[in-house]
């Protein structure tokens, strides 16, 4: 008996497929999967949120503050009944339903934002009031805010969120990682989507209360300004929850494209940012 | 931005664990290769009984042991595979590359006892990996081979 140890050839105990190629099918199918299934999760979840009575809804937040508004009061109580008058006359052009109302809240925050959050409340920050230069610029805010909350967009979005998170936090491992970031980018799209209506909503509430929709073009500018003063750069359109500021000023100088200045001057703000 | 942020250092590291770990993986082989040329006239077999015509001087328990971790590349791979099934062939040149080191390592071993022959050969492989909370943790295995070093008759 002969004993010997031949040289084995190689690759007999590794497979021969190129490891790479594999991963980038694996992931763009991953990513189809996530994807469709997230999109309709999150539709799913909308639809069922949008069930819920606004008075339910309002039951649920009753005078406490809604998220996101929770602890920062201003003390300017003045501003706050503005915002709440102004509100009011914006809310009866938009034609809410019957038992819907909004709720104005003034935030003290050196960041300009303004959002509408559960049972009807609306925020503006003394960041944003302070930039603003006319009240026709604030009723635009007020009235994109009041356009989520007519259109259910808070409780649809944490509906929407809540089924699709639910779900897809049974996948685990790493796989999690990567379908949390391909879900977010599902959530942004329907975010964009939901910011654009506001828009047009907010457009056609300018134009009905003021007769033009001038000067709304001016809050997009206050954003975009603010941004440079930071030196922050714009997120590319697909990865961001709203639409570009570019193109949403764009829009309102094309809505605003018949109005004379001359004749029907902006407005200016009733109630000054700082009392002298 | 986060998202922005989160999709950077998932990739950033897809590319460490590619570059890196390939390199590494390109590196181990040329290695097991030369070594292996250089150990080739130390046999190895997984007979229980040596050669009855050998005429042997000592006989003495030889072991090789290695560790070998994957890298950030292979463990998504392979968690992506896994949700469709099927090889995971990121993990079989890891694991081909440990059961030939532990014998690299063991035919060392016999060389330095002045060995010619390991007879009843056997390997073992232990995961070292460990679910932690639903939270994946990196897989790494040991692999053993451990037979006996037949020293011949002429050489000791």
């Amino acid at each position: 008996m002969s004993y010997e140890n031949p040289q084995i050839p190689e690759g007999i105990n590794v497979g021969r497929d190129n490891a790479l190629i594999e991963f980038l099918r694996l992931a763009a199918g991953l990513a189809v999967v996530i994807v469709v299934l997230a999109a309709i999760l999150h539709l799913g979840g909308n639809a069922l949120a949008r069930l819920i009575p606004f008075e339910t809804e309002r039951g649920w937040v009753g005078e406490r503050n809604a998220p996101g508004i929770a602890p920062i009061a201003s003390g300017r109580g003045d501003i706050e009944s503005y915002l709440q008058e102004l509100g009011d006359r914006l809310a009866v052009e938009m034609d809410l339903p019957p038992g819907m109302d909004v709720r104005a809240r003034y935030l003290d925050l050196d960041v300009p934002n303004a959002f509408a959050s559960l049972g009807g409340q609306v925020a503006v920050t003394r960041g944003l009031y302070e930039r603003l230069p006319s009240e026709n610029a604030l009723a635009m805010v007020l009235a994109h805010e009041i356009a989520h909350v007519r259109a259910r967009d808070p409780i649809a979005g944490i509906g929407g969120s809540a089924s699709m998170l639910i779900v897809l936090s049974l996948v685990t491992g790493d796989a999690m990682r990567l379908s949390g970031a391909f879900a977010n980018l599902v959530l942004r799209g329907y975010s964009r989507r939901a910011e654009t209506n506001a828009d047009e909503r907010a457009i056609e509430a300018l134009q009905s209360l003021y007769g033009h929709a001038g000067g709304g073009d001016a809050l997009f500018e206050t954003f975009a300004r603010f941004r440079d003063e930071r030196g922050e750069t714009e997120i590319p359109s697909l990865l961001s929850t709203h639409p570009l500021d570019a193109d949403r000023i764009a829009r309102l100088r094309q809505a605003a494209a018949g109005w004379d200045a001359r004749r029907q001057p902006l407005l200016p703000l009733r109630v000054p940012a700082h009392p002298d | 931005m986060e998202l922005l942020f989160e999709f950077g250092v998932v990739l950033a590291l897809l590319i460490v664990g590619l570059v890196a770990g390939g390199a590494a993986e390109r590196r181990h082989y040329r290695r097991l290769r030369e070594k292996e040329a250089e150990l080739g006239d130390i046999l190895v077999f997984n007979e229980r009984t040596p050669p009855p015509d050998l005429v042997i001087a000592r006989s003495r328990l030889v072991t090789g042991s290695v560790v070998i971790g994957e890298d950030y590349f292979k463990r998504v791979a392979a968690s992506l595979k896994s949700l469709v099934g099927g090889r995971l062939t990121v993990y079989e040149s890891l694991m081909d590359r440990g059961r030939r080191e532990a014998v690299v390592r063991m035919k060392e071993q016999a060389r330095h006892l002045g060995a010619t022959m390991v007879f009843n050969v056997r390997f073992e492989t232990s995961s070292l990996s460990e679910q932690t909370g639903g939270r994946q943790a990196t897989f790494s295995a040991e692999f053993i081979a451990y037979g006996t070093a037949l020293v011949p008759a002429a050489a000791a």
